[in-house]
């Protein structure tokens, strides 16, 4: 033996080789798990860290009216970012983005200090204020061009348009309804950086090319959305109403041409308050619930009692049924008793006798309250369901109102007396002109639309509108109630609706708003021509007018002066010519 | 006579053991590391310096210098290195107190280094102190023999590393120097001790020591003690992913977009700034990076089948000093490997240390390849037939 402790020196020295070979073989069990089990996530960290993702951003699809005016374009404009690691004096940076973006120090000073590659300051710059800022030449500031969302008629038509945000995504609307067409595919130019957010020469650069939205044209009608605007704010500011929604619409097949529920907003600056004394004043909260009130379609998100316009409903029904012809014989003393419920009409002193026609022309309550009691709970209920009445009318806009309807177990014969002349149920202006159009256009129900036919970048036609609808009423009563609407207007409570030279169908209505008794009520008249022919419908429902609030004295009026205008402009023939 | 034929047989049976393989082994480690410090650095240095090559450079001047070292240290006698060994305690005693002078240099916000006059060549004493504690450790155990076991001898040995340990981390504030001292020492102790059952109660009470210090460091929330804020980075890196826990993260990255097969040589991404001092103690991730889990299992099976080496030629070794020497280096080496590993793979909380043989720094390769003389020393006096 050479030395005396070379047996346990051997066995420690392999004890210690042993430990030091088990820690290698643990890192390596620890390794593998890093590089294999943890690999994908950290090697997405990873790749989230180098490539700076350059986005090209996809031009939104235009929205069209019928004759190709442009509704919803795009405008250029600026995004200011900026590059942390090549910022070489953040002071500076801080006060000028400060100064010409209109921001607080504090939102900027955060971005601008954040450590990341690239830092997004604002978008939606107009091209003014981002050349001022480029002509800086401050390091590590970019200025990048693209584009904005851009409604070249304003606040026309906003409650149907819609506005996008920040990032072009639709927000309400047809933008958003139809955004998946309009939006496109962004595309990406994504470069290796280094940690200083420089590009590696030598990496090749991956592109993956923007695809544009679709352009989405509709049947909305510049020209007749824009005197529809004019006469609704004319009537709203005459009567001091609270707001006024008029529809225009093609009852033969659901085209939308015009929808308008003034007051309307600015689509280009959607967020601005209405100037009110202590707006300044409010949360965050209620600035969002304004606004969303601002922003809201009375048209299809509100509900309202119909009132005497839906008898059109219950008339239909009845001469479907046969329950009453133009020719069965009323008496109006002035009111109706239903199961020791005294129901008034709105004549007082009573319509005395009548035929139906004439009944309908008076607008008698009694008439149709004999009318739904003679078709029963059940077929009325039926009817009711059948016209469409109980579903939603499927129109291409978001937040659609469902109609608010008595239970059919809960239906007794004062609720149907009720229902028969419009009252104690609530849909929305939509919806009753839906139903009308498809009561009056041969008796095939239509599925409302704005947006007709979307085209992509390859030329790709995509078709928006559903097919025929089904047949809910006969043509033959069909034509029996157009004429009578039509005696409606020409002889009866809808006279101011009519038209000179065309044969014009409609209907009043005066309906109280919900609660009773609060002194609001809504004044509507739904009006068609030609009333043999129908080519356009329109609604226009008058909330909370001041003064005289009878629907035949305010709201037929703002049909037969929108008629007056677009039935010659849409090329529909006097009846003498 | 008899001599005469036995020097005859032994020139005949080509008398002397040269381990080849260990040879081989350092000589891959050392090339390996030269392509790896270009490859993790060349794009910072041209960035920093407007020189791709610069670390290489001066690593290249670094290893040429160690393996001139290496061949002296190999050659140098048994009997001046037992003369030298005190001295060299006390040198690098001075040597880390020098940081405070003038002569100490700072580099990443740290004081660890002394400038080498007339050169841009920087020495971490904290090198010198390990080939000194090993030296000197081999001296005294070999003096001692199995009296090691008793409590007085023991303890004396024990505090050895003591010192000098306590020099570099209150001097130089270099706690990862300071443990691998301590660990060098403590480890020839153990070699040439008899008994183990004190082992092995040092270590569980060393691991019980660990859990508390983790549970006080996780308690305070890792504020205060910025010791204790590693040690939270530690076990959630990503909470912190831009301060403490930055370099253990961008590590992380770098060995997790490895895969297995890695992206290839100088495809790294993370070490263009991402990782920081990629070339230097994070420099395995980036191996594992270009060279997935197969590059980093190759470079771990290098270092096994190193210490394998060396643990033979410690176990042949002539006279007790010699395997003490041999083992004390193999010590080094294996605890500096694997805590490198494991501060890059965050199984341990994040310190400073360097991966021997590749890892960036001058110092720690010129100490390195010295004690790998003497390594070569110690083989080349096996007679090889006793080889076993
Ligand atoms: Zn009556």
């Amino acid at each position: 033996m050479l030395f005396q402790n070379k047996v346990y020196h051997r066995r420690n020295l392999l004890i210690f080789y042993l430990l030091c070979f088990g820690a290698f073989l643990g890192l390596f069990v620890r390794l593998a798990y890093i590089m294999v089990c943890e690999g994908d996530y950290y090697s997405e960290r990873a790749t989230d860290l180098h490539e700076r993702e350059r986005s090209i951003k996809a031009d939104r699809g235009l929205i069209l009216d019928r004759n190709g005016k442009v509704l919803a374009g795009n405008k250029s404009v600026c995004t200011v970012s900026v590059v942390h690691s090549q910022i070489s004096d953040p002071e500076e940076v801080i006060r000028v983005l400060c100064e010409h973006l209109d921001l607080s120090e504090e939102y900027v000073r955060k971005r601008v200090e954040k450590y990341s590659s690239m830092e997004r300051i604002k978008s939606n710059v107009d091209i003014e204020t981002g050349d001022r800022i480029r002509e800086l030449k401050l390091d590590g500031v970019k200025v990048d061009e693209d584009y904005k969302r851009y409604y070249p008629y304003g606040s026309l038509a906003s409650k149907v348009l819609g506005f996008t945000g920040s990032d072009n995504q639709g927000i309400l609307g047809l933008e958003v309804k139809y955004d998946s067409y309009l939006k496109g595919e962004p595309g990406k130019i994504l470069t290796v950086t280094d940690a200083k957010g420089l590009e590696v020469d030598g990496i090749s650069e991956r592109r993956i090319e923007p695809v544009s939205g679709s352009v989405l044209y509709t049947g909305l009608d510049i020209n007749i959305q824009a005197y529809a605007t004019q006469i609704a704010y004319q009537v709203m500011e005459s009567k001091q109403a609270d707001s006024v929604s008029i529809i225009v619409m093609n009852p033969q097949n659901g085209e939308i041409m015009a929808m308008v529920d003034v007051p309307e907003y600015d689509l280009n600056n959607p967020y601005a308050l209405p100037e009110e004394p202590g707006s300044e004043e409010l949360t965050a909260e209620q600035k969002q619930e304004c606004l969303n009130r601002v922003w809201r379609n009375s048209c299809i998100n509100d509900t309202y009692e119909p009132g005497s316009v839906f008898k059109i409903i219950t008339a239909a029904a009845g001469l479907e049924t046969g329950v009453v012809t133009c020719d069965s014989r009323f008496y109006c003393p002035g009111y109706i008793v239903v199961d020791d419920r005294k129901i008034r009409c709105h004549k007082t002193q009573g319509h005395g006798s009548e035929d139906f026609v004439l009944g309908t022309m008076n607008s008698c309550n009694p008439v149709f309250i004999n009318v739904g009691l003679s078709l029963g709970i059940d077929r009325y209920y039926e009817y009711f369901e059948k016209f469409g009445l109980l579903k939603k009318t499927g129109v291409d806009l978001p937040g659609e109102a469902g109609t608010i309807m008595h239970k059919k177990d809960n239906m007794g014969n004062v609720e149907l007396a009720t229902v028969a002349f419009g009252q104690s149920f609530q849909i929305t202006p939509m919806q009753m002109l839906t139903t009308a159009a498809s009561l009056v256009n041969g008796g095939k129900r239509v599925t409302p639309h704005i947006g007709v036919k979307t085209v992509d970048q390859n030329s790709q036609e995509t078709v928006l509108s559903d097919g025929e609808g089904e047949r809910i009423l006969s043509e033959e009563t069909s034509e029996t109630l157009r004429g009578i609407l039509e005696q409606v207007v020409s002889e009866g409570t809808g006279k101011n609706g009519k038209v000179e030279g065309y044969l014009v169908g409609g209907k009043t209505a005066t309906s109280q708003t919900l609660p009773r008794g609060s002194g609001r009520y809504i004044a509507s008249f739904l009006g068609f021509a030609p009333a043999d022919n129908p080519q356009v419908m329109a609604i226009a429902i008058v909330n909370n007018p001041k003064g005289v609030y009878y629907g035949g004295q305010v709201a037929a009026p703002v049909v037969r002066q929108l008629f007056e205008n677009i039935l010659p402009y849409m090329g529909i023939q006097e009846y003498n010519q | 006579m008899a001599t005469q034929k036995g020097k005859n047989r032994r020139r005949e049976k080509n008398e002397y053991f040269f381990d080849y393989s260990l040879l081989f082994l350092l000589l891959f480690l050392l090339v390996f590391g030269m392509v790896m410090i270009y490859s993790a650095s060349s794009y910072e240095a041209f960035q920093a310096y407007g020189d791709a090559a610069f670390y290489f450079k001066k690593q290249l001047v670094a290893v040429a210098v160690g393996l001139v070292g290496m061949v002296i240290a190999s050659r140098i006698p048994q009997i001046w290195l037992r003369y030298v060994a005190y001295i060299s305690y006390l040198v690098s005693a001075l040597l880390i107190l020098l940081v405070l002078t003038p002569l100490g240099v700072e580099s990443h916000g740290a004081r660890r280094w002394i400038g080498i006059p007339g050169t841009s060549f920087n020495l971490q004493p904290a090198e010198v102190a390990k080939i000194s504690v090993i030296l000197v450790c081999a001296l005294l155990l070999s003096n001692i023999k199995g009296d090691v076991k008793k409590w007085k001898y023991w303890f004396g040995m024990m505090a050895v590393p003591l010192p000098l340990a306590a020099e570099i981390f209150f001097v130089t504030r270099n706690l990862s120097s300071a443990i691998i001292v301590v660990a060098i020492g403590w480890v020839m102790v153990f070699i040439s001790s008899p008994t183990f059952l004190r082992y092995a109660v040092m270590v569980i009470s060393a691991g019980a020591v660990a859990a508390v210090v983790i549970r006080m460091a996780v308690s305070s929330g890792g504020d205060g003690n910025f010791r204790f804020g590693r040690i939270v980075a530690w076990l959630n890196p990503e909470a912190d992913s831009q301060g403490t826990g930055f370099q253990t993260v961008q590590g992380l990255y770098a060995i997790g977009s490895g895969g297995v097969w890695g992206k290839g040589l100088g495809e790294s991404i993370q070490k263009l700034d991402f990782v920081p001092e990629a070339q230097n103690d994070m420099i395995f991730s980036i191996i594992c990076e270009e060279l997935g889990l197969f590059g980093g299992g190759a470079v771990m099976i290098l270092f096994i089948m190193l210490l394998w080496r060396m643990m033979r030629i410690a176990s042949n070794a002539r006279d007790n000093f010699s395997a003490l020497v041999v083992s004390g280096v193999m010590a080094h080496i294996a605890v500096q490997a694997v805590l490198n590993i494991a501060v890059v793979t965050n199984t341990i909380p994040n310190t400073g240390v360097s991966l021997p043989f590749i890892s960036y720094g001058g110092s720690s390769v010129v100490f390195l390849l010295a004690e790998m003389g003497l390594v070569f020393g110690v083989a080349g006096k096996i007679v090889k037939r006793e080889m076993n």
